[in-house]
């Protein structure tokens, strides 16, 4: 099989998440490509969790629907998933420790019985190693290199000693022998690529763009799915010269941050929709005073809490619109883990140079899947940029808002001789001092939202996946591009040239030229979204008057999946 | 280069006060001109975030280096600036609206992190530049522009709010008394940590009941009953007494350490000297590769 596909499921507090980095690890230090897909419930325990890694020596860059491997823990692993199963399937399950009625749900494939609790007990004289017997027999199945799933055990278990090392590694032996004596194995394994890549999710990626950016301060109060942004950035502070501030709510996460910012700090806050929503009147606030700031809005179904721990793209207009009165916002939507890596550094190179906030709108499908992608390089450099220069003149007349060609004035900086200045919440003079002089507030709005021309040039523009030409073009932005370009992968694999795909990542300001350079060359075009309201659909019409000839909607709170869209695909053949 | 020393000429600006004639904010203003002129700060040193008011329009009357910030919001403003760089000295001017009212949420977690700022607020007991309705502070009973009926809830009492959230230092004063108000604002600004200065500060158009008189016939000094301000069930005993107003310091504890000093990152200094111009992410892309 080209592609692998490996999925767990069971309860909260099983463990489920945590085995499945460990397997998608595997995968990749084969060389292989992966993609790992995790679901769970808004609760600590019980409930019904899977993850699923996906995994091929060809790129990859969603999950997939059709399972080669269940390691199925309690009955609604089955239950759940029978349409994800074939006769190529194999169930690996405890039968003696699960009760799965598998009569009743008679799912397609072979089963391995798996003594998982039990090989477990024995090895290491606790429970806890099923998963890793479990690991251990997904090997022996999917012809992987079991020393390669030991090293892993070795780095996992580090801070545990050898002891614990040792025995977990026993297990996941016993379950690979285990499923070899009852003829599941593979006859070869697969070789051993090296390759330098690293397995990231969103979260994670963002937060190490930012470190490498050298992120200085960030702000937030917990809410999925922002909080792991939070850990991995508050985890770091061991390392890097940043300071993060878990605060009283999300009003006072983006206020704090602007005022770090406005002592010259570089500053970044992170939520989802609803924390967002108590943070727009600083959003504001940093628009009239003209401070960088970066944000991280992580999209979940709403509205209210909605669905907390699932996806979608509804919250476009939103942070399009948010902030009351007129001045300039950046936002991208990154596409996938690279994308979010170079993405996160140009927002902070962004909102410094032009004293402006930059919106990286992610959502809980790319946010908390992870992707191995090329390792980045090691060492980064920054340079400051936008700010006054250090010698200010002594006659007191700094102008922190001074009228410029391009609308970015001088920024001084508390602490720096001759530069004081009010940062003004009213409208205001170049000095900062209040006004409602109309000249003076027309000259002044013009000035900042001129900022927005200078900067554009530096975005993102909307890219072209796939043949130049093909019979459909799909239009995507932020993480739907992972699912289109299976999708265009897999359909021209078939049929070349049947499918590309734009993929816009900069959503404000808008390239409309060069979307209309694109979508001009296509033959069908087809809007993909995760939302009802075709919120990306209609700024692109708004933007360059282009009609959509289709569309592919999704509000359930899942990602798309490839097969789907393939499926429509079909469907539609023919009618044009 | 010899620093440029905070005093009345280098506060000056341009703009005059558009309070009303006989405001409270007068005497405020004064003192806090006064204190800073004898604490000789270097200029560029000092950073005052104004709440939205009347207290916070004194934005555009002290030449600083000043943030205007939203209602309810300068103290996460304050901490943003304390903890990006810590070298700076920090003062919140605020109301008792923007304070106790939409920021209160913002004042005791402030109080508990022991942010080195010191917040002083121009407690007038109404709503001045929204014309007069009720404040946080506002007596019960009070009828106002939005509580015709009378006012229902109760007031809301800063000092023993501050006293349950562990704030360092607690003091409260009256701007009628200029001297009295910048011996004041001075220890706050001294106290390392968070320090809270209440002012009450007559408002001469829209309080009619808690004028100049009214507080010149309740106020007491701390200081004339023999108070020293290491007690904190006797200050939590003052504070509660609505009707003999003690003025002067409530509470004093130098053994507090500020948030800043409890962050292993700001020891060797501000954050904001400590961008990093060069960074390896090595080690993090190693744990997943």
């Amino acid at each position: 099989m080209s592609t692998l596909n490996w999925k767990i499921a069971g309860r909260a507090g099983e463990g489920i998440a945590v085995t499945g980095m460990i397997f998608a690890k595997t995968c990749m230090r084969h060389g292989m490509h992966c993609f790992t897909y995790g679901e769970y419930p808004s609760l600590i325990r019980g409930g019904h969790n899977t993850m699923q890694v996906s995994a091929s020596h060809d790129p990859i860059s969603c999950q997939q629907r059709a399972v080669h491997i269940m390691i199925a823990l309690n009955d609604e692993a089955i239950a759940q998933h029978l349409d994800e199963f074939s006769d190529a399937t194999v169930h690996i399950i405890d039968k003696k420790a699960t009760k799965i009625d598998w009569e009743t749900h008679a799912p397609k494939g072979r089963v391995l019985d798996l003594p998982m609790h039990t090989i477990s007990l024995e090895t290491t004289g606790s429970t806890l190693a099923e998963n890793m017997v479990a690991l251990g027999a997904s090997c022996a199945v999917l012809c992987l290199d079991l020393s390669v799933l030991y090293s892993i055990i070795e780095e996992a278990f580090v801070k545990k000693g050898s002891d614990v090392i040792e025995k977990n590694k026993q297990a996941a032996q016993k379950g690979f022998e285990y499923a070899k004596e009852q003829s599941f194995a593979c006859l070869s394994t697969l070789p051993v690529f090296a390759k330098p890549q690293v397995l990231l999710t969103g979260n994670e990626v963002i937060g190490l763009a930012a470190l490498s950016a050298g992120i200085q301060f960030y702000a937030a109060y917990p809410m999925t799915p922002a909080s792991s942004l939070l850990e991995y950035l508050a985890k770091a502070q061991d390392t890097y010269p940043l300071v993060v501030k878990h605060a009283e709510d999300e009003i006072s996460a983006i206020n704090q941050a602007i005022g770090a910012s406005f002592a010259g700090a570089r500053a970044m806050v992170g939520t989802s929709g609803g924390g967002f929503a108590l943070m727009v009147e600083g959003v504001s606030l940093a628009g009239i005073t003209e401070l960088p700031l970066v944000v991280m809005e992580g999209q979940r179904p709403g509205p209210a809490t909605g669905l907390p721990t699932w996806t979608c793209q509804a919250d476009l207009e939103f942070v399009l619109h948010a902030g009351h009165g007129e001045f300039p916002k950046i936002v991208v939507a990154p596409g996938d883990i690279t994308e979010s890596f170079f993405t996160t550094r140009l927002a902070f190179e962004v909102a410094e140079t032009f004293h402006t906030q930059v919106y990286i709108l992610g959502d809980k499908f790319l946010l908390e899947s992870a992707q191995s992608v090329p390792r980045f390089q090691d060492t980064w450099t920054n340079t400051r940029s936008g700010f006054a220069p250090e010698n200010l003149p002594e006659n007191n007349i700094f102008q922190r808002y001074a009228y410029t060609e391009n609308g970015v004035s001088p920024r001084s900086v508390p602490g720096q001789p001759h530069g004081l200045y009010l940062a003004n919440s009213y409208e205001h003079d170049e000095h900062g001092y209040a006004t409602e002089d109309s000249t003076t507030t027309q000259k002044m709005v013009e000035k900042r939202l001129k900022k927005l021309e200078a900067l554009q040039p530096l975005l993102p523009k909307p890219l072209l996946l796939g043949p130049e030409k093909a019979d459909l073009t799909f239009v995507c932005w932020g993480s739907t591009k992972l699912v289109l370009e299976e999708v265009a992968r897999q359909a021209n694999a078939v049929q070349p040239k049947s499918v590309n795909v734009i993929h816009i990542q900069t959503l404000m300001p808008f390239h409309t030229k060069e979307f209309q350079a694109l979508a001009h060359n296509a033959s069908r075009l087809i809007m993909v979204e995760g939302n009802a309201t075709r919120q990306c659909e209609r700024l692109i019409y708004a933007h360059t008057g282009i009609v959509m000839q289709d569309r592919i909607n999704k509000y359930d709170g899942r990602p798309f999946y490839a097969e789907d869209v393939l499926t429509w695909i079909d469907h539609h053949k023919g009618i044009a | 280069m010899i620093p440029i020393l905070t005093n009345d000429t280098t506060l000056h600006t341009p703009i005059f006060p558009t309070w009303c004639p006989g405001c409270g904010d007068f005497g405020i203003w004064g003192a806090i001109k006064k204190a800073l002129t004898e604490l000789q700060i270097p200029e560029e040193k000092l950073v005052i975030v104004f709440d939205i008011g009347c207290s916070g329009n004194m934005a555009d009357f002290l030449r600083v280096y000043g943030f205007h910030s939203l209602h309810g919001r300068a103290v996460p403003i304050a901490e943003g600036i304390k903890m990006a760089n810590h070298g700076l000295k920090v003062l919140v001017i605020g109301g008792d609206g923007g304070i106790y009212g939409e920021g209160m949420g913002h004042f005791i977690a402030a109080c508990r992190g022991n942010h080195d700022i010191t917040l002083l607020v121009h407690n007038n007991q109404t709503y001045g530049l929204t014309k007069g309705q009720a404040s946080p502070t506002t007596t019960k009973g009070v009828k106002t522009g939005s509580t015709p009926q009378g006012l229902i809830e109760s007031p809301v009492n800063p000092i023993t709010l501050a006293l349950s959230a562990h704030a360092g230092w607690i003091g409260r004063s009256y701007a009628g008394n200029i001297p009295f108000t910048t011996e004041l604002i001075k220890k706050a600004m001294t106290h390392e940590g968070f320090a809270l200065l209440d002012v009450f500060q007559p408002c001469v158009t829209f309080n009619k009941l808690n004028t100049h008189l009214w507080f010149q016939e309740h106020v007491y000094t701390l200081d004339s009953v023999g108070y020293v301000p290491n007690d904190q069930n006797k200050a939590w005993q003052i504070a509660r007494d609505d009707d003999q107003l003690a003025v002067g310091v409530f509470w004093d504890n130098a053994q507090q350490v500020p948030y800043h000093k409890q962050v292993p990152q700001l020891k060797q200094g501000p954050l904001v000297g400590q961008l990093a111009s060069s960074v390896n992410i090595s080690s993090l892309q190693n744990d997943v590769s």
